[in-house]
């Protein structure tokens, strides 16, 4: 007989999927940040002095500052001297000018992730800058976008091709004094993908990015930074995986996208770093940053699937700053086993008329803990503003636990808003119901799941929802092997 | 400066009661007082309510001993409530209805037998975890008022406590602690009506603790009710503890004052029990008007609807956070809270968060909260019946603050509030005059 | 078809069927009516294999297997069918996904060739029709926000795509206007063959004229206590309940 019992011995019974350790010869620089840390970084990457500036200043500010504590989420205090800042694959020293040219081990371990670089992505029509630890592997599809006048880069490159581009807009969306872990990444982050869609045009192919974390205690800090120019149109799409390891491993990354007057930015994330073990052990703590500005009539919409780590501290954010622009949050945050996750998102209306959408499903299962915190503020001049939340959370089991912290602050008549949150579990009389017509609750409890997610899973990307709706069985079903 | 705050506070706090007991439970919050920490903007639970003109403010004691014949004295027309009458904080007895005075004992005058029930249940309802106001109210308590309802007591007539406060000749500005101890026995029930008001414009500080404990089965009915002027400052908590199939209907309003803060926690201790709550707000001018509430569900089988509304006008500001907790073992909690809010100017400011915290699985919780603007469909319809616009804004606001009043329990209280609210608003209707008259 | 002997179970440690035996043959139906608290509902909710029912006692074999060991979707597979007294809501996943994956499942089970996503909506789409429920109801949450009348009538049209061969109707007529029951009954009148056998409770003797059962038994206090035909509840309608009561006491 089925019942909620067993469905969390299911859910407790499920193991990391992208756990593999790969085994490639990586220069890791030794533990410890100080200002010579951040010189080496800046110059093993050939970096101008604006930019290794750009970093000691961030660095000077970040030993100013402290963790932020207000979030809902539990962890030993992080000791900045044990981390290795710096790790790249061996082989990549002379930097591979073509797929062909990198380690094919490398390649291997896409494949086992399910995105092999080279023919599925190809077919898919997908360009891919990998961020391998630190540094981006490879990048494909350079030619055709050329063509349609995109850049797309890792931002290490783009540091030296488009230096005035940088320089206007690195910092502008997230100030380096943003918060600890966006001061932290100004200062050390290793690569990143940079993307430019020039004014008009309309992005020919989905651009992706697939993170990963393989060396043992390295920190990742990649830097995004998408820039949309008027009239202009992107899809940008994130994966992150990391194998397992028993240590914490940090993340702390800074994501940064522009959206000019009337352009569009989708950027959707599919999380899945090591969330640790069933008992708590080892995982990611996932500190990001992400943040839009849109203008006049811009449109920036956040999707995310976080099904990974141990603990995840995220609120990607829109700034309407533009009359009519629109800002959108997509998002399915599950939790299981000691996973902790405080995410959500802001919304600061600033332009007349600005739109806001947030949907937010919250799944919590084990022992773990699920907090949406989000922010909607209608600034004085946010006339005829709107914004909608409805955030959602589903309980599986009763030593999990869900919260929801929305923060409303209003300061114009005519701004609408509207905040719905209701709470809900997988009740025994559904599972029986569905057992009654011959579906086993492995199946009844996947499918109420996704149906509670669809409306997050519908504004992904086709290959992502797929892939979406596969990593949320895996995380639930524990039908692994 | 908020140094300052405490010091002055504490020797304001340096009197004792007579009755060892009561003297000890003010030195233990004295001494909770002096080591508290004034909260700033980045304290959570006072991100967006500054207490600069508290802290800033210099206050002495009140004048003692009001003759009660030199003040007005409000009274609820149409009903048949026992009044109680509290001036500056001290029991007027000669403006007191005898009836209620029988009922409510004043610390100082309780039997044996009561002193011991007060004892045991002061500042048990609260707890200790409570913020530096409760802990100023505990080191400052002396003239504490106890209500205790025997088991399967009915009190028909409603306790009517009128809170006044009036200043002194010159105008300083004074500090008053008020404190309501009530106990529901089983299947007792009550109606409880605390009214905090001011008969002139005064530079006054009131901290008022209230704690409510309802015993099984028992019900209360609550109103706590804020008409003070508009510069006086106010402080409140009130905590409701309440037992097995216990029930509690509150119905709170801040309207007047310069700063209300409001805390109010009710605590689902035991199987069974329900709780209703209804609140409205309406700063206007630079008030600024701030409730905290909190339903903590312990039990599993309760359940609790809250409802909140607030209308700011001119550059007034209001916070509003309503939380709900469901503790591991509230299975089975149907929860509900519902906060809505109307801003009528540029200027004004509403700053709300529902929060929902979750630790068991089988419960029903929604939350929502909406800022917004009055229907402009309404507004039409109102219009194409030949009311000016600016009519229909004043009635459609009032409407929306009414429907709240038109549900209280009493139907006399909703009556003699809704003109006092309907002015608030610029609407002077003989009708709700006549209505509040008892006509 | 099913035999069901000397069956105890009980439900919350309270003892509800105490000692229940029933034969039903291919193409009978069988209609069991008694007074409130007899176990009427329990009955079904036992051989469907609700969690928290208990069997203490007895056994039930559906085609010669004895059903009692096995979870309920593997009750589902083997042709049982329970239309529930109260379908409860599933919001998120629609009726058709739901409907779907059923019988996908059921057919899987039963050998038979799973219908391809064409033919499916074909036959959902007519079924709908066939018990008066407007196609768009398919796309929407199973029985989300659906009247009591439709989630019964949506409970009917699931056992029309399932086919099951032991239909279950727990009080399905409950609740129904006399529109509503016609259509219900039409819809169980037209499914009734020479290989499927009905279980219908229902507590008003009304339903019993628009179907028309083969055999009716009175359930009470956990156990059959009188059986006969068509014309036994035409009598009980008359007499009640109570004169079976002292009957079987004094017996």
């Amino acid at each position: 007989m089925a019942t909620n019992a067993e469905i969390e011995q299911q859910i407790a019974g499920n193991e990391y999927k992208a756990g593999f350790i790969s085994d490639i010869e990586s220069e890791t620089l030794a533990a410890g940040l100080t200002e010579d840390t951040v010189r080496f970084i800046s110059a093993k990457k050939g970096e101008p002095e604006w930019m290794t500036e750009w970093r000691l200043k961030a660095f000077r500010q970040w030993l100013e500052m402290e963790t932020p504590e207000w979030a809902h989420v539990n962890f030993p205090k992080i000791d900045y001297q044990e981390i290795s800042y710096y790790s790249a694959p061996k082989s990549m020293e002379d930097g591979p000018q073509s797929l062909d040219e990198v380690d094919p081990e490398l390649l291997a371990v896409y494949d086992k992730l399910g995105i092999p670089l080279h023919e599925q992505m190809a077919l898919a029509g997908i360009a891919v800058d990998a961020v391998f630890d630190s540094v981006s592997v490879a990048t494909t599809f350079r030619d055709k976008l050329e063509e349609a006048g995109v850049i797309f880069m890792p931002i290490s490159e783009a540091v030296h091709k488009h230096p005035e581009l940088i320089k206007k807009y690195i910092g502008s969306v997230v100030p380096v004094r943003d918060n600890y872990f966006a001061a932290l990444n100004c200062a050390v982050f290793s690569d990143g993908s940079f993307v430019y869609i020039p004014k008009g045009v309309r992005c020919p192919m989905e651009l992706s990015t697939y993170f990963r974390i393989n060396e043992a205690k390295t920190g990742q800090f990649e830097r995004t930074l998408i820039i949309a120019d008027e009239g202009s149109h992107v899809s940008y799409l994130e994966g992150c995986t990391a194998p397992m390891r028993d240590e914490n491993q940090l993340h702390a990354a800074v994501v940064e996208l522009v959206a000019l007057d009337d352009a569009e930015i989708k950027y959707s994330t599919v999380q899945n770093w090591y969330p640790g073990d069933k008992e708590g052990k080892g995982g990611i703590y996932n500190f990001v940053t992400k943040r839009a500005i849109a203008h006049t009539n811009a449109k920036v919409s956040w999707t995310q699937v976080e099904t990974g780590s141990a603990v995840t501290w995220k609120y990607p954010s829109c700034i309407l700053k533009g009359d009519n622009s629109i800002g959108e949050f997509y998002s399915v945050a599950l939790t299981n086993n000691f996973q902790q996750a405080d995410t959500g998102t802001k919304m600061i209306h600033l332009g007349k008329n600005t739109k806001s959408t947030i949907i937010s499903k919250g799944i919590s299962a084990g022992k773990s803990s699920n907090a949406y915190r989000g922010l909607v503020r209608m600034n004085p001049g946010a006339e005829g503003a709107r914004n909608y939340t409805q955030c959602d959370s589903l309980l599986l089991g009763d030593k999990c636990a869900a919260h929801t912290f929305p923060y409303i602050e209003s300061k114009h008549p005519t701004a609408v808003i509207e905040h719905e949150a209701t709470t809900s579990t997988v009740s025994d009389d559904q599972l029986f119901l569905c057992q009654q017509r011959g579906i086993d609750t492995e199946k009844a409890v996947s499918m109420i799941v996704n149906g509670f997610c669809k409306e997050v899973f519908k504004e992904l990307p086709m290959e992502f929802a797929v892939e979406a709706g596969k990593l949320l069985e895996i995380s639930l079903e524990g039908s692994v092997g | 400066m908020t140094a300052e705050f405490v010091t002055q506070h504490l020797a304001l706090a340096q009197h004792r009661s007579p009755l060892s007991w009561l003297s000890e439970f003010n030195e233990r919050g004295q001494a909770r007082f002096a080591d508290a920490v004034i909260p700033n903007r980045k304290t959570e639970a006072w991100k967006y309510t500054s207490l600069a003109s508290l802290t800033q403010g210099d206050f002495a004691h009140a004048a003692p001993s009001v003759d009660a014949s030199t003040v007005t004295l409000p009274n609820i027309a149409g009903i048949d409530a026992l009044r109680l009458v509290v001036i500056n904080g001290e029991l007027n007895i000669e403006a007191s209805d005898a009836k209620a005075l029988e009922l409510i004992v004043h610390f100082a005058d309780a039997t044996q037998e009561q002193q011991d029930q007060i004892n045991a249940l002061l500042g048990t309802i609260q707890g200790e975890g409570g913020h530096l106001f409760a802990q100023l109210n505990d080191a400052n308590i002396n003239a504490g008022l106890f209500l205790n309802i025997p088991r399967n007591q009915r009190l028909k007539q409603p306790i009517h406590i009128c809170y006044l406060t009036t200043p002194n000749s010159e105008k300083t500005g004074f500090t008053v602690n008020t404190r309501l101890l009530v106990n529901l026995e089983t299947s007792a029930e009550a109606t409880v009506i605390e009214h905090y008001i001011g008969d002139e414009e005064q530079n006054s500080f009131t901290n008022a603790v209230s704690e409510f404990r309802v015993g099984d089965n028992a019900k209360l009915i609550h109103y706590r009710l804020q008409l003070m002027t508009e510069g006086a400052l106010h402080i409140g908590n009130a905590h409701i503890d309440l037992q097995r199939d216990a029930n509690y209907e509150g119905f709170h309003l801040g309207l007047g004052t310069k700063l209300t803060r409001n805390d109010i926690v009710v605590n689902h201790n035991v199987g069974g029990s329900h709780s209703e709550m209804a609140g409205v707000y309406v700063p206007k001018n630079k008030q600024l008007i701030d409730f905290h509430t909190c339903i903590e569900h312990k039990a599993a089988h309760c359940t609790s609807n809250e409802v909140f509304r607030g209308i700011m006008n001119d550059q007034s500001k209001a916070v509003f956070n309503g939380r709900i907790q469901i503790h591991r073992d509230a299975q089975k909690t149907l929860a509900e809270l519902s906060n809505k809010n109307l801003l009528l100017t540029n200027t004004a400011e509403i700053n709300t968060k529902p929060e929902l915290e979750i630790y068991a699985d089988d419960v029903k919780c929604a939350h929502g909260a909406t800022v917004a603007q009055l229907e402009e469909k309404a507004m039409f319809y109102l219009q194409s019946r030949g009311i000016s616009k600016a009519d229909a804004k004043v009635m459609l606001s009032f409407g929306f603050i009414n429907e709240l009043i038109d549900n209280l329990p009493h139907e006399a209280i909703g009556d003699w509030l809704r003109p006092i609210l309907a002015h608030r608003f610029g609407r002077s209707s003989d009708l709700d005059d006549q209505l509040a008259q008892g006509n | 078809m099913i035999e069901i002997k000397n069956l105890q179970a009980k439900v919350e440690d309270k003892d509800i069927l105490k000692g229940l035996n029933l034969n039903i043959g291919p193409g009978e139906v069988h209609a069991i009516m008694g007074p409130n608290g007899a176990g009427k509902s329990t009955l079904g909710n036992v051989l469907a294999g609700r969690p928290n029912y208990e069997v203490t006692g007895g056994s039930a074999t559906l085609n010669g297997k004895n059903i009692l060991d096995l979870d309920p979707e593997e009750r589902a597979r083997e042709g049982l069918f329970l239309a529930f007294q109260y379908p409860v809501e599933i919001p998120g996943v629609s009726n058709l996904e739901f409907l779907k994956a059923s019988v996908d499942s059921v057919r899987e089970q039963q050998g038979k060739k799973a219908l391809d996503s064409v033919q499916f909506l074909k036959l959902a789409r007519e079924k709908c029709k066939a018990v008066n429920l407007d196609a768009s109801f398919l796309k929407r949450g199973v029985n989300e926000g659906f009247s009591g009348g439709e989630k019964k009538r949506n409970e009917l049209m699931q056992m029309m795509m399932l086919e099951p061969t032991l239909c279950i109707l727990d009080e399905t007529d409950s609740g129904l206007d006399i529109d509503a029951l016609q259509v219900v009954a039409e819809g169980v009148n037209a499914m009734r063959d020479e290989n499927r056998s009905f279980i219908v409770v229902t507590h008003y003797q009304r339903l019993l004229d628009y179907i028309v059962p083969d055999f009716v038994h009175v359930l009470a206090n956990g156990k059959i206590v009188k059986s006969g035909g068509k014309e036994l509840a035409l009598e009980l309608e008359e007499k009640g309940y109570g004169w079976l009561e002292n009957e079987n006491g004094a017996a």
